[in-house]
């Protein structure tokens, strides 16, 4: 795809602050009309990121181009064309609601008209009515998020950076927002989006990037990420005769069967499994010959947080089979209880 | 809109707190009419130059009027301490304008509250200059040069002390303490060549001395030799430390 295709074009891109390496040497791209999500643990990098390709921190070393325009020399002219909401608070003390969001209008030179039928919008669409002409110094978290987020769609862009936009938001309001980004990419917007809601991620992404200590460690598709880097299914059972070690002797001897764990404190089995379908025929069968019953049966499906978890603790490179096996099994698993290999 | 005139009117609009621009005149109208006017009667009336004697609340009110640039200065300080703290000033630096832009635009805004707040000083003030006051064109130039200078060196100042601070409060500490400094090493309370050798040396350091000699020049005909000097001087001075503070501004970490 030629680079005029992108909305985002980055090539080895670092920043250092001293000694520390905050950013190394990351490559990526970014389709135009793309949500582009960055996940990554605290400190990885992915806000410095953010601020180098929206120009408030020069690039170490490296190139980048952003709609087009080179990131070192057309730094106005791609602000001229983004939008940026940043992770931390941004208002004006003193001013209300919608003065404040006109005064951002006026900033970017939306005609008065314009601004005056987008604010009505923006307030209406993100249920903001009741606190329009309040201070802004004197609404809650989540009502400054909002009006920080809802400000930013007063003026036009073509690319959106939002670093973890929907934090403080409840979750009505965080799906209102999320549903608002996905109507206006439709409309032929870009985001690169960053969150720490996985589930975030995976409903409004079409490619993530999973970020660690500075590198990018992986991109793919939602979907892709969960079935290379996810653990597999899990079976989790309980009985009502609590523990066994006839029926442990027995499953864990199955060949559909990769791992059978158990947590104590809930009495809760858990046998991983790339065949779920399989293992609960075999798992009723067993049952009824030792005269067991089984009181509550599930499958746990992967999840991106477990392919996140996953990237994050062991790198690229560790594919879905080698996340099933032994100790990588802890590492792949979001913390449910307390899992021990059963006897 | 041109992008000044909306960054300018946003500066205004967003960052003006309207009890410290209250407190801002009152300060300057305290030394014209209470402490000017009880001192005037210990004070006997003395020459300013170019044969020009006046009272001491007379000589005393011009600098005050001179008070204001340095109150208006530390506004500009304070803008960008508003802006940084409330996370403003990197949303503004990711918007489409240049630093530079957005550095004017503050020295504009201080401009137009420091120009804006002499005017108001100078009006309640004139029952006491009333008829010593030499209106010329010269005179007229003379007093909005001493201002605009004033107030451009200053808020410069004050930009430069909050860019290299690293809280809203320290700027505070600071900036009133060396603006004391400024305050009482110029010739706003007392003629600055008639005070012991180590001030006078000081005070012609100090822009706030030219800025004041400029002013009163301006109103009361004080011509002297050494005006075009100080002029001069106070120029050269505003110029160093824009620049310093432009630098300053842009290797600001973000």
């Amino acid at each position: 795809m030629a680079s005029g295709s992108f909305a985002v074009n980055v090539k080895d891109l670092s920043k250092r602050f001293g000694d520390k390496v905050a950013v190394d040497s990351v490559s990526f791209e970014v389709k135009r009309s793309e949500v582009f999500g960055f996940l990554g643990p605290n400190g990885a990098g992915k806000t410095t990121t953010i601020k180098m390709l929206t120009t408030l921190l020069p690039p170490t070393s490296g190139q980048a181009k952003i709609l087009g325009l080179d990131l070192r020399s057309e730094g106005k002219k791609i602000r001229q064309r983004i939008g940026v909401v940043q992770q931390q608070d941004s208002f004006d003390q003193g001013l209300n609601v919608e003065t404040s969001m006109n005064l951002y209008g006026l900033i970017w030179d939306v005609p008065k008209q314009e601004r005056r039928r987008r604010i009505d919008e923006l307030i209406e669409r993100f249920e903001m009515q009741e606190f329009r002409k309040k201070q802004v110094v004197d609404l809650s978290g989540g009502q400054r998020r909002r009006l920080q987020v809802a400000r930013e769609f007063i003026h036009d862009m073509d690319l959106l950076f939002l670093d973890e936009p929907t934090v403080g938001l409840d979750p009505l309001a965080r799906r209102a927002f999320l549903d608002f980004f996905k109507e206006k990419v439709k409309d032929g917007l870009t985001i690169f989006f960053t969150t720490h809601i996985i589930e975030e991620a995976e409903y409004l992404c079409d490619r993530i990037a999973v970020m660690n200590e500075g590198r990018i460690v992986e991109i793919d598709t939602p979907g892709n990420l969960k079935r290379r880097f996810g653990s597999a299914k899990a079976v989790e059972f309980r009985l009502l005769e609590g523990a066994s070690k006839n029926l442990v002797k027995a499953l864990s001897s199955s060949e559909v069967v990769n791992k059978l764990v158990l947590d104590e404190l809930s009495g809760t089995y858990r046998a991983t499994t790339s065949k779920p379908e399989l293992v609960i025929p075999e798992l009723y069968r067993l049952a009824d010959k030792l005269s067991l019953h089984i009181s509550s049966i599930y499958i746990a499906e992967t999840t991106l947080e477990d392919a996140f978890i996953s990237l994050v603790k062991n790198g690229s490179g560790n594919d879905s089979s080698h996340v099933h096996s032994g100790e990588s099994y802890a590492a792949a698993s979001p913390p449910r209880g307390s899992f021990k290999e059963a006897e | 809109m041109n992008i000044y005139v909306r960054l300018v009117y946003r500066n205004l609009r967003a960052n003006l707190d309207r009890i410290s621009l209250f407190f801002e005149l009152v300060f300057p109208l305290f030394f014209i009419f209470v402490q000017g006017f009880a001192l005037s009667e210990l004070v006997t009336p003395f020459d300013i130059g170019n044969g020009r004697v006046i009272s001491y609340q007379l000589f005393l009110a011009a600098g005050a009027i001179t008070l204001t640039v340095i109150n208006s200065g530390t506004n500009a300080g304070t803008q960008l301490w508003y802006d940084r703290k409330n996370g403003m000033f990197e949303q503004l630096l990711m918007g489409p304008f240049t630093r530079l832009q957005y550095i004017l635009s503050i020295i504009l805004a201080t401009l137009i509250i420091g120009i804006a707040s002499s005017l108001l000083v100078f009006l309640i003030a004139l029952p006491v200059l009333g008829g010593a006051l030499y209106l010329s064109l010269q005179s007229v130039f003379l007093t909005g040069l001493a201002l605009f200078l004033g107030t451009m060196f200053f808020g410069s100042f004050a930009l430069a002390l909050s860019v290299a601070l690293k809280s809203s409060e320290s700027f505070n500490i600071v900036s009133t303490f060396t603006f004391f400094i400024f305050l009482f090493t110029s010739s706003v309370f007392y003629p600055a060549n008639k005070a012991p050798p180590v001030i006078q040396s000081v005070s012609l350091l100090n822009p706030l001395t030219y800025a004041t000699d400029l002013l009163r020049a301006g109103l009361f005909d004080s011509m002297t030799p050494f005006i075009s000097t100080e002029l001069t001087l106070l120029t050269v001075e505003t110029i160093v430390i824009f620049t310093i503070a432009v630098l300053a501004f842009r290797r600001i970490r973000v």
